[in-house]
């Protein structure tokens, strides 16, 4: 083989090892590009928005006065509301247990686990959150629910 | 990197496609060239999943059709088994190949599975085991699932093979796997790269007969599920190869290879034919 054909093949070799790849994140947030496993970021593209989707904001109901008034999710008070916060609707579940996202309440509530008190949320039987935003706001539980 | 990405993409669709053709029209193949010759010890550029160092002479092209079954060998008891004719009647992820001999100890190709994942592979042969030990070759790909469009999955790594005589050949081959971890680097700690040492043997029982047995351990990075394991009897027939094979996953791409076969101990009947076009 000449040196030219030697060339094009390390070249090529070169091009693919050095094409390292990530999914992206933005595929995964589906309707909510934005969306980012942080609390600021899920409290303006999840609680505050309605997505393209359709998903109603959660502040359409979670404010105060509001039908789930008792449990505000608007800025300022709605970390305080959710970490580390006993749900009232049922025994000994809590809202965000930082650290543990499975047994989070929250993540139950929009996953619709057998054995949650009332309805899955939102509760305009959907569009629920996707697959993909859950996943991000199981990661912020995940790292420690941070007030970031 | 979406661009850069399609970028490759583009390069590697040319030098697959584009480049291969200009030049058989351009060159015609060299009827004395020796890699002509059957190479009884390598007779086929895979074992069941894992390349081979065999040289595909230039200008000439393989095709290769994988099959694997998707029903659990293990599903049921033997009555149900035969009753769907050992997984044959069930769905299957098929894989449809072509590769061609771009100049002499280097091949490209293209392969397509039925879950649309693109993979486009170039593999040089570095040394060959009349001058050194073992032979030697450098494996470049880079799989793309829904038709190259998602989760692109470069690899390079190399393939070490030592011939037997005339009886087979055994195989190590280390290589990186990158992007195999499906979730986003923001959503997981877990390695986005995984590091397999593919280790196989194809073994000649009868003149035209052979048994093959791989298995591709992750030593180190992403490494869901089992190491994918597969073995099969084949029999070569002129110009074609046919495999009969067993494994614990689907996967044909090193993609796949890398992501594992399944956990759950079960294991699919399939087929590779290959058939070289000259």
């Amino acid at each position: 083989m000449n040196r030219a054909a030697r060339r094009v093949a390390l070249a090529l070799a070169l091009a693919l090892g050095g094409a390292a790849c990530d999914e992206s994140l933005k595929d995964i947030a589906g309707p909510t590009p934005d969306l980012e496993p942080t609390f600021s970021s899920i409290q303006r593209e999840i609680f505050n928005t309605t997505d393209s989707s359709g998903r109603q904001a959660c502040i359409t109901c979670h404010v105060a006065g509001g039908p789930a008034g008792f449990m505000p999710l608007t800025e300022g008070v709605s970390y305080g509301n959710l970490v580390n916060r006993t749900s009232p609707n049922k025994l000994g579940a809590v809202r965000v247990i930082p650290g543990d996202p499975n047994n989070s309440y929250l993540i139950q509530k929009l996953e619709g686990t057998p054995g949650i008190v009332g309805e899955r949320m939102p509760r305009t039987s959907g569009p629920f959150l996707t697959e993909g935003q859950i996943s991000i706001i199981r990661r912020w539980i995940e790292l420690g629910a941070n007030n970031d | 990197m979406k661009h850069f990405v399609r970028h490759t993409l583009l390069t590697l669709a040319l030098v697959a496609l584009g480049t291969p053709l200009a030049w058989a029209q351009a060159q015609p193949a060299d009827e004395e060239d020796p890699d002509l010759e059957v190479n009884v010890s390598q007779p086929d550029f895979t074992l069941a999943e894992l390349p081979t160092n065999l040289r595909l002479p230039k200008g000439k092209f393989a095709f290769r059709v994988t099959h694997r079954f998707a029903r659990p060998l293990g599903e049921g008891d033997f009555t149900d088994l035969l009753e769907d004719f050992f997984g044959f009647d069930s769905g299957a992820q098929i894989g449809l190949e072509l590769r061609y001999g771009l100049f002499r100890g280097a091949q490209v190709g293209i392969n397509r599975t039925s879950e649309r994942t693109i993979q486009f592979f170039g593999q040089y042969d570095l040394r060959s085991q009349q001058s050194f030990p073992v032979g030697l070759g450098v494996w470049a790909s880079m799989d793309g699932t829904n038709n190259f469009r998602d989760s692109y999955s470069p690899a390079l790594g190399l393939i070490v093979s030592r011939e037997l005589g005339r009886w087979g050949a055994l195989y190590a081959e280390p290589i990186w796997v990158n992007n195999t971890n499906p979730e986003p680097s923001e959503l997981t700690d877990e390695d986005n790269s995984s590091f397999i040492v593919g280790l196989g043997a194809r073994l000649r029982i009868r003149p035209t007969v052979y048994v093959t047995a791989e298995v591709s351990p992750r030593v180190t990075g992403y490494a869901p599920g089992d190491a994918l394991i597969s073995f099969g009897v084949e029999k070569r027939v002129g110009g074609h190869a046919f495999q009969l094979n067993f494994s614990n996953g689907f996967g044909t791409t090193m993609g796949q290879i890398a992501r594992g076969g399944t956990s759950n101990d079960d294991w699919y009947i399939g087929f590779n034919i290959t058939r070289k076009f000259y």
